[in-house]
């Protein structure tokens, strides 16, 4: 048995087919124990997923998992196998921004940009979990506008599980709270 | 919540060593990681650090861990090495906090509210491996006073070792025990004299000019009175007893209460230093380089903002926690601390001896102490660039120009709108200055070393022929590409900098040192909240801080530490904590589902609001606040709780256990 075959013994290994970001990544075997968020670090070279407690309780993991329906949620990378992923297509932090040909910024998200002014992040650590979280509440009130005076208690619930250590959250409320006001069709006047 | 780690990589066929971690403290490791290769076996010639942007509160500052890193990538066959913590790892073996034990008493004449004796015994519980220690049971002792001016003190602090994992210079170095437990224990002789909180607060502030606990007198003035003033007449507590019933009787199942607490924080170590380099280019873009690291409180866009005071905008481009600064050829011997007068009298003559080279990113540092040198740093740039550049420009002409029939001078000088102008004197962009600064062969750049025990090192420097007397112990100029052949000829350090030799030296004399402290930012916090008398509950309903820190560099981080300081204040007082020993973190078993971390619904994150006080003027220096801001809520907390259910507590935090125990 040569080395290789030894490994492959070891740990048993299985395709992965993901797009992630809007791009079909290569298809490889890899290990089926492996979490995503290490998948998305050792394979993908996308370190900003960040692994917080490592138990699905800090949310830092958090990337977006975008349905064929439209829809998007959350799922925490730190506790779901890369294998969950398998033909679906997801968004990590480093897929929000408008890219230019060459791959430079050009334009951040709304959530980003509002982050960006609210000066919403301290250490930054927490900050892609909050970018998704924001990002699939937008998209869903979209969909589900809702009226006005629930946005506060709506914004509450959706980021309440994510913690963060630096800020005290106020910033980052006040600024889903903007990029929501300033997403067109996501508030109604209350009936 | 970034774990410890370090990324090490021992080049072997070239000797070099390759660091990469987040760190406080890149001062210690540049001096440490080179000595601790020095002496061992391996061939090392060369180290290189890269501190990353990081978070601290103190666990990333004089840690042990990337000495760990350094040592296994020796050992890897000239592999790199990742060594990082997870979670329960960060559980297990990062420093704690300090836990103190204090025994406080405090004689009160119970005719006028004077507060007579105040005596304090502490005991702070260092863990297995001293780090700060000292240090923290000390400056917890110095700040038990709180804002109180206390006639007589007695202050006794022990730091002992015990089995608990290591414990460090957390958020509050010590004083966040202190002040809180002076804040609670006010509330309550305010109760046993049936006096108002407050009022017993205001006939005892500390005001300016007086003595604290060390016999220091504190810097500038002192606004703790005007704060109390401000919570007295605050909505919160005003209606406090009215609020009460109304929510007692919305609530039945719950009580309601109102809690307030002030303190006063130092900021700084005692010994402070850093360097600062500020250049302008020919084309007016403004690059900073200086010695402080990023912590995402926002350092780097202060140091950006504060250049504006001299250069009229802010800078370009700001490289952090920049540890190469041999133009200056300045060297430490001993530690400030213990350095005797004596010595510190012989090593003075030497210009390039400096008591401290390099100090940490802690203890509320970069507002005041790294800024220092960068915004003399553009003062000079100013008074010796720019200013003599638009003189020069109004000027020209005949009768000498558009200046001639006004009085024009430099202390006239405004920036408006990134142009500056003087008198009436027509506006003109920095990019123009910059360009004929750098032709006129002015000084466009500037490197300054600062010391400061308690108040800064002195020096007179000779600058193009004139000396002038500044608070700085090393500095260097550089000269604008203009430059005549002979200045040309000065600029002969690694970056081109005419090194300058001080005169007449003033260093703080080491006697200083048992200031304690001189520098301070005060700080209130209202807090409302309920108890659930069944479940022992605590909700925050509500908070309002009041902060003083003279003028803020960007007001937006200073409120962003402020919100991210009670929340951190609010999970001291209700939510973390861990058994010390066997149970403990070092057990491994420890994660954050374990370790309540506040969420933002236990923060009142709608709800909370704040206010910076007015600087007196547009001169007040901004001050650290980045510890003080989490501390008056933890008191205020007990004391709401005391409001709610009639009981203080005499321990923190205040858990639903020990309230369903009291009910």
């Amino acid at each position: 048995m040569t080395t290789e075959q030894s490994k492959a013994a070891v740990i048993p290994t299985r395709p992965l087919k993901v797009t992630i970001n809007g791009e079909a990544q290569p298809i490889e075997d890899i290990p089926e124990e492996l979490m995503m968020l290490d998948y998305l670090h050792e394979y993908r070279n996308l370190t900003g997923t960040r692994f917080g407690c490592g138990r699905g309780m800090c949310r830092a993991c958090t990337v977006i998992v975008d349905k064929p329906d439209g829809s998007s949620e959350e799922v925490r990378t730190c506790i779901t196998g890369a294998h969950y992923f398998d033909g679906k297509t997801i968004r990590t932090v480093e897929g929000h921004a408008q890219r230019d040909e060459e791959g430079h910024i050009d334009a951040l998200s709304t959530v980003q940009q509002q982050f960006l002014e609210h000066f919403s992040f301290q250490c930054s650590y927490c900050a892609p979990g909050f970018v998704n979280a924001a990002t699939v509440l937008v998209e869903r009130l979209q969909r589900k506008p809702i009226a006005r005076s629930q946005l506060e208690g709506t914004i509450s619930e959706a980021l309440e599980s994510h913690i963060c250590r630096c800020t005290g959250y106020v910033r980052y409320f006040e600024a889903v709270r903007d990029a929501v006001l300033k997403t067109p069709g996501t508030t109604k006047e209350a009936s | 919540m970034e774990a410890d780690n370090a990324n090490c990589w021992f080049d072997q066929n070239k000797g070099d060593m390759h660091v990469v971690c987040g760190t406080q403290s890149p001062q210690e490791l540049v001096n440490w990681m080179p000595e601790v290769l020095s002496n061992s076996s391996f061939q090392s010639r060369r180290f290189f650090l890269h501190p990353a942007y990081t978070v601290g509160y103190g666990s990333k500052d004089a840690t042990i861990f990337p000495y760990y890193g350094l040592i296994a990538a020796l050992y890897a066959d000239g592999k790199p090495v990742r060594l990082a913590n997870d979670r329960f790892e960060q559980f297990q073996a990062t420093m704690k906090r300090h836990p103190f034990t204090m025994k406080n008493r405090l004689a009160v004449d119970r005719e006028t509210g004077k507060f007579q004796v105040f005596k304090q015994d502490l005991t702070a519980n260092g863990g297995g491996r001293a780090n700060f220690s000292n240090s923290v049971a000390f400056v917890g002792a110095t700040a038990a006073q709180s804002i109180y001016y206390m006639p007589n003190s007695d202050l006794t602090a022990t730091a002992i070792y015990s089995r608990m994992p290591e414990a460090g210079s957390f958020r509050g170095y010590g004083t966040l025990q202190t002040m809180s437990a002076t804040e609670l224990m006010v509330d309550e002789i305010a109760g046993q004299l049936n006096m108002d909180p407050i009022d017993l607060r205001l006939r005892n502030v500390f005001k300016s000019g007086m003595k604290n606990t060390q016999g220091a007198i504190p810097a500038g003035h002192l606004r703790n009175e005007e704060i109390l003033h401000k919570a007295r007449n605050h909505s919160i507590w005003t209606e406090r007893e009215t609020r009460k019933q109304a929510y007692e009787t919305a609530h039945p199942e719950e009580r309601y209460g109102v809690g307030f607490a002030c303190v006063q924080k130092d900021f700084g170590h005692g010994a402070e230093s850093a360097f600062s380099e500020v250049r302008l280019t020919p084309e007016g873009r403004i690059e900073v380089r200086n010695t402080g690291a990023e912590m995402g409180t926002g350092y780097s866009t202060g140091q950006a903002a504060v250049v504006a005071a001299w250069l009229g905008r802010a800078a370009d481009q700001v490289r952090t926690a920049e540890m190469e600064w041999d133009d200056m050829q300045m060297y430490e011997t001993t530690s400030p601390y213990f350095i005797s007068q004596e010595e510190q009298n012989k090593s003075i003559k030497d210009p390039r001896w400096t008591p401290l080279l390099l100090q940490a990113s802690s203890a509320s540092n970069s507002a005041y102490y790294f800024s220092f040198p960068t915004l003399e740093a553009a003062r000079i740039i100013f008074r010796h660039g720019l200013w003599p550049a638009a003189q020069e420009f109004w000027q020209r002409g005949i009768g000498g120009g558009q200046s001639a029939p006004y009085v024009v001078r430099e202390e006239n000088a405004r920036w408006e709108a990134g142009h500056l102008t003087a008198r009436g004197m027509e506006p003109l962009s920095l990019e123009f200055l910059a360009k004929r600064a750098h032709e006129m062969g002015l000084i466009t750049g500037v490197i300054s070393h600062a010391f400061n025990r308690w108040e800064w090192s002195r020096a007179d420097y000779e600058i193009n022929g004139r000396s002038e007397n500044l608070p700085l112990d090393g500095l260097a100029v550089q000269y604008g590409i203009g430059a005549s052949e002979a200045q040309k000829a000065l600029m002969t350090s690694k970056r081109g900098y005419h090194l300058l030799t001080r005169k007449n030296p003033y260093i703080p004399p080491t006697q200083r040192n048992n200031a304690g402290v001189t520098y301070y930012s005060g700080c209130g916090t209202l807090v409302e909240l309920a108890v659930h008398t069944g479940t022992g509950k605590v909700s925050v309903l509500n908070h309002h801080t009041f902060l003083e820190c003279g003028n803020t560099l960007v007001e937006q981080l200073v409120s962003g530490q402020i919100q991210g300081g009670i929340a951190m204040g609010i999970g001291h007082a209700l939510y973390e904590e861990m058994p010390l020993y066997e149970d403990g973190p070092g057990n491994g078993t420890w994660n954050i589902n374990r370790y309540h971390v506040p969420r933002a619904s236990e923060v009142a994150v709608w709800q909370q609001t704040s206010e910076i006080l007015p600087p007196l003027s547009r001169t007040d220096p901004p001050k650290g606040i980045a510890e003080v801001v989490m501390i008056p809520i933890v008191g205020a907390i007990g004391n709401g709780i005391a409001h709610a259910i009639g009981h203080h507590f005499r321990s923190l935090p205040i858990t639903p256990d020990k309230i369903r125990e009291v009910l």
